[in-house]
């Protein structure tokens, strides 16, 4: 049995979803304690539960400590099952999260799978959809993995009310990605409003066109949804690779202001001309220990990315990880 | 951390959770916060609502059901007419408390209150607090504007009732149960322990009851000065109206007792000059002690039972009743079974005033106190007199050494101690009192009791005739009797064979290293064809 301390790193629920992935691709039973230890209230909450319990769901878990405020989960993974599965998550959580921890799971399993996640599709401080589909996805199927993510029905916080489908088939050939140029082919922004006046997507756009160029290609879709919701996305197509940057809108700021933020955070990547940005580069990493390895330019790695490092070197003390920096550019490299 | 399911009971909000469009979840809606926090997971919610609003309470449930997946939604029907009466939604909502079935082995239980009229909030603090509904209280606020802690869903707080369960207000009542405790010991810090506890056991039922209250214990024990005691405990807790108004039943016999009690109108019998309302009157909404209640005569007894049950009385020569809400505090020295079954004292007067009865020990048997209340007595009389007047050490270390021995028979108990106290303070010369003070006091006391002591004798003699029998006694020499009379009395009060060893002996048994008092009242018995546990055993 591995023992996690919770606090280490970035000291949030990242480490014990990443823990519980690990535990359940390696079949290492695992311990976690303090977790969240560096949250103002640590210990679970109710989206971690959520995702403990999904895990539980695959894999025929056997679990200690799976209560509300629990500083200490012991989590014993029993054998991987593909299948249909359906799991609801409060709107504070996100079905992003829950995906993302059981995905790995599912891609090991010995049959296709299912999973349908309701709850909240777009939500701050986690991947959003388009995320998922614009950057993430198509990296891991150039892995040679076969995943298909549909969205059935926005759910924005804090109504929730959304939904997604995954379809996973078993991750049998494994390819190694190598992401090192950046060779940029387009900007496109993104626009989405759900019982909101489309209107605020409009200045949006105008906003990020002013400060990206008035050339880029730009769409506005007004959604249906249980309640109000904007979300606003920028993606940097390169050849073979995209780095995806989105924000929300929020009561009281100004379209002009939500768009200015979030050009200045494209611009800053622009600026390193490396083709996989912050968040990408931390969600590569598990698939490259788990398929035939990734070498990839990023900026400077974040403090997840580290924890993520770390964690996984707890459960896979062979794995071959490579850091190299030339000033913000960071070189990566991880093989199994 | 509790395996038990958490329970939410809650009044759909008609103006807080109202909104059916989908800018409805811009606004906070308190019913809804309930189920958007993180670290509150709630298994079960009972929505009360109104018939009106049952389009209001099904959309609000399924809100609940999207922000949280793991709770199981009720909708509960509850109708009052005026939400604002509290008749009205007490009815109802006392109804629901007692239909609903709590299962506290499971569940906790939580009451939302911060929906529903100002009304309806008291009506459910109301059924928390009685525990009709046994649950803690739950309050929802909006979020803050600003500040580290925000919170978008704004924020919650449990309440719970049970006020013990804070530790700071714990420390607090219990701060004020010491203040108590001592105040019922007039701040002497007493060390007898069965009389600590005594002590605690008054303040509890001083505080928590009006029934009558039975002190029992030798004279001057302390019985008066309790009862007044736990009369400015009760008025400290605004719990009395009234005053205080003792009467000693052994002062007074006939007419003058029952009018002295229950007053009498002008001219019910020779000299009522005048209309006299009585002490029982006196006592309304206040505390009424009669001392030495067994001295009281059958008609009296016989009225006084009749105010305890039905708070009316006749005053003598009235035939209009009259009515008083007293509290009774009785004393007494002598025991009152034994007085029932001579027929001196009414047996059903017995059993409604012996539901708190507590037995004040002698000095004798709380010789730790001895010390402690020789400091309250002097400071006592240095706060009526204005003068300060302190022992020297020789002579404090030998008034306390002869408080302590057997020789010190402390008849009167505690109030042969005040009064030594008093006059070894008045006779003190320039409020210094010395060894030679101290000599001539313990003559005093010693004279005192010997004034009282062929009493003794020849009730030891009695007791000695009761056991053993005429026949036993009058074989044995006058010059026997008389010593085995007072060592078997001494056997009689004595903790153990030790112990009476050590009060017969107390001067021998200085001059010897190993001093086997046991042994020695033991062959003493031998004698005399008796056992120490024959002694003890009769009682």
């Amino acid at each position: 049995m591995i023992t996690i301390d919770g606090t280490m790193g970035e000291g949030g629920g990242q480490i014990l979803r990443t823990s519980l992935s690990l535990s359940l691709i390696t079949g290492t039973p695992v311990k976690i304690k303090n977790i969240r230890g560096k949250r103002r209230k640590p210990g679970l909450m109710r989206q971690h539960l959520t995702c403990v319990r999904a895990c539980k769901l695959v894999s025929n878990a056997k679990v200690k400590g799976d209560e509300l405020g629990a500083s200490h989960l012991e989590f014993v993974p029993g054998e991987i099952a593909g299948g249909d599965y359906h799991v609801k998550i409060g709107s504070a959580g996100s079905t992003t999260l829950v995906l993302q921890t059981v995905l790995p799971a599912l891609l090991r399993a010995n049959s296709p799978s299912t999973i349908r996640i309701e709850g909240g599709t777009h939500n701050p401080l986690s991947p959003s959809v388009e995320f998922l589909r614009a950057s993430f996805l198509p990296q891991l199927n150039a892995m040679g993995a076969n995943v298909e993510l549909q969205l059935e029905r926005h759910g924005f916080n804090p109504a929730g009310g959304g939904a997604i489908v995954a379809t996973v088939q078993p991750w049998t050939s494994a390819k190694a990605l190598q992401r090192t140029e950046a060779k940029m082919n387009g900007i496109r922004a993104h626009a989405i409003v759900s019982s909101l006046p489309r209107d605020i997507a409009v200045r949006e756009i105008d906003s990020l066109k002013e400060r990206l160029g008035q050339d880029i290609e730009s769409t506005i879709d007004v959604v249906d949804s249980d309640g109000p919701g904007n979300y606003l996305a920028v993606t940097v197509e390169y050849d073979s690779i995209s780095a995806h940057f989105s924000t929300f809108g929020e009561k009281g700021v100004s379209a002009g202001a939500i768009a200015r933020g979030l050009s200045d955070r494209v611009r800053r990547h622009l600026k390193l001309e490396v083709p996989v940005e912050e968040y990408l580069a931390d969600q590569l990493m598990l698939p490259a220990a788990l398929g035939a390895g990734v070498r990839y330019k990023t900026g400077e790695l974040s403090m997840h990315s580290q924890t993520q490092l770390q964690t996984m070197a707890l459960f896979m003390p062979d794995l071959n990880v490579e850091l190299d920096t030339h000033g913000a550019v960071t070189d990566v490299s991880i093989q199994p | 951390m509790s395996s038990k399911q958490l329970v939410v009971i809650g009044l759909l909000g008609s103006t807080l959770d109202s909104g059916s469009k989908p800018s409805r979840w811009q606004k906070w809606r308190p019913t809804v916060s309930l189920f958007q926090h993180e670290d509150l997971l709630i298994d079960t919610f009972e929505l009360l609502f109104q018939e009106k609003f049952s389009k209001l309470a099904h959309l609000v449930a399924e809100d609940i059901a999207s922000v949280s997946p793991e709770t199981t939604v009720n909708l509960r029907q509850v109708e009052f007419e005026d939400p604002w009466n509290l008749e009205n939604v007490y009815t109802a909502l006392h109804e629901f408390a007692g239909s609903y079935d709590f299962d506290l082995d499971r569940n906790d239980y939580l009451i939302h209150i911060t929906t529903g009229t100002h009304v309806a909030q008291i009506c459910e603090f109301l059924l928390t607090e009685s525990r009709r509904l046994p649950a803690r209280l739950i309050q929802t606020r909006p979020p803050q504007k600003r500040g580290a802690n925000r919170s978008e869903h704004g924020h919650y707080t449990i309440i719970d009732l049970d006020l013990s369960r804070y530790d700071e207000i714990a420390r607090r009542f219990e701060r004020e149960r010491q203040d108590d405790l001592s105040f019922l010991k007039s701040g002497i810090a007493t060390q007898n322990s069965a009389f600590n506890r005594l002590i605690e056991e008054i303040e509890k039922v001083s505080i928590l009851s009006r029934d009558p209250i039975l002190l029992m214990g030798p004279t001057g024990a302390g019985k008066t000065q309790l009862a007044k005691r736990i009369y400015d405990l009760k008025e400290r807790r605004h719990q009395v109206a009234g005053p205080f108004v003792e009467l000693n039943c052994a002062t007074l016999r006939g007419d003058q007792a029952m009018s002295a009690l229950f007053g009498h109108t002008k001219g019910a019998f020779t000299g009522a000059m005048k209309d006299r309302p009585g002490l029982m009157k006196a006592a309304n909404k206040g505390v009424l002690f009669l001392d030495e209640i067994g001295e009281l005569g059958a008609d009296e007894q016989a009225m006084l039972l009749r105010a305890l049950e039905t708070g009316r009385f006749l005053p003598m020569g009235s035939d209009r009743e009259q009515s008083s809400d007293f509290q009774l505090i009785a004393g007494t020295n002598r025991d009152l079974r034994e007085q029932v079954s001579s027929g001196e004292f009414r047996e059903d007067l017995l059993a409604r005033i012996n539901i708190w009865t507590f037995e004040l020990p002698g000095l004798r048997e709380r010789l730790e106190d001895i010390e402690p209340n020789l400091d309250f007595e002097l400071s006592r009389y240095s706060d009526r007199t204005g003068t300060r007047v302190t022992f020297n050490k020789e002579a404090r270390s030998r008034f306390v050494k002869f408080a302590l021995s057997d020789s010190a028979r402390w008849r009167g108990n505690f109030r042969d101690l005040g009064a030594a106290v008093t006059r070894l303070a008045t006779l003190a010369e320039r409020g210094r009192i010395v060894l030679e003070d101290v000599d001539r006091e313990i003559d005093r006391l010693l004279a005192t009791w010997r004034g009282l002591e062929d009493d003794t004798g020849s009730s030891n003699i009695a007791f000695l005739r009761a056991m053993k029998g005429d026949e036993y006694v009058e074989n044995l020499d006058r010059f026997d009797v008389v010593q085995l009379a007072e060592v078997v009395a001494v056997c009689r009060t004595a903790k153990s064979m030790s112990d009476a060893g050590r009060r017969l002996f107390a001067v021998s048994r200085e001059q010897k290293a190993n001093p086997n008092d046991a042994d020695r009242i033991r062959k003493y018995l031998l004698r005399f064809d008796l056992e120490f546990k024959e002694i003890q055993a009769f009682g």
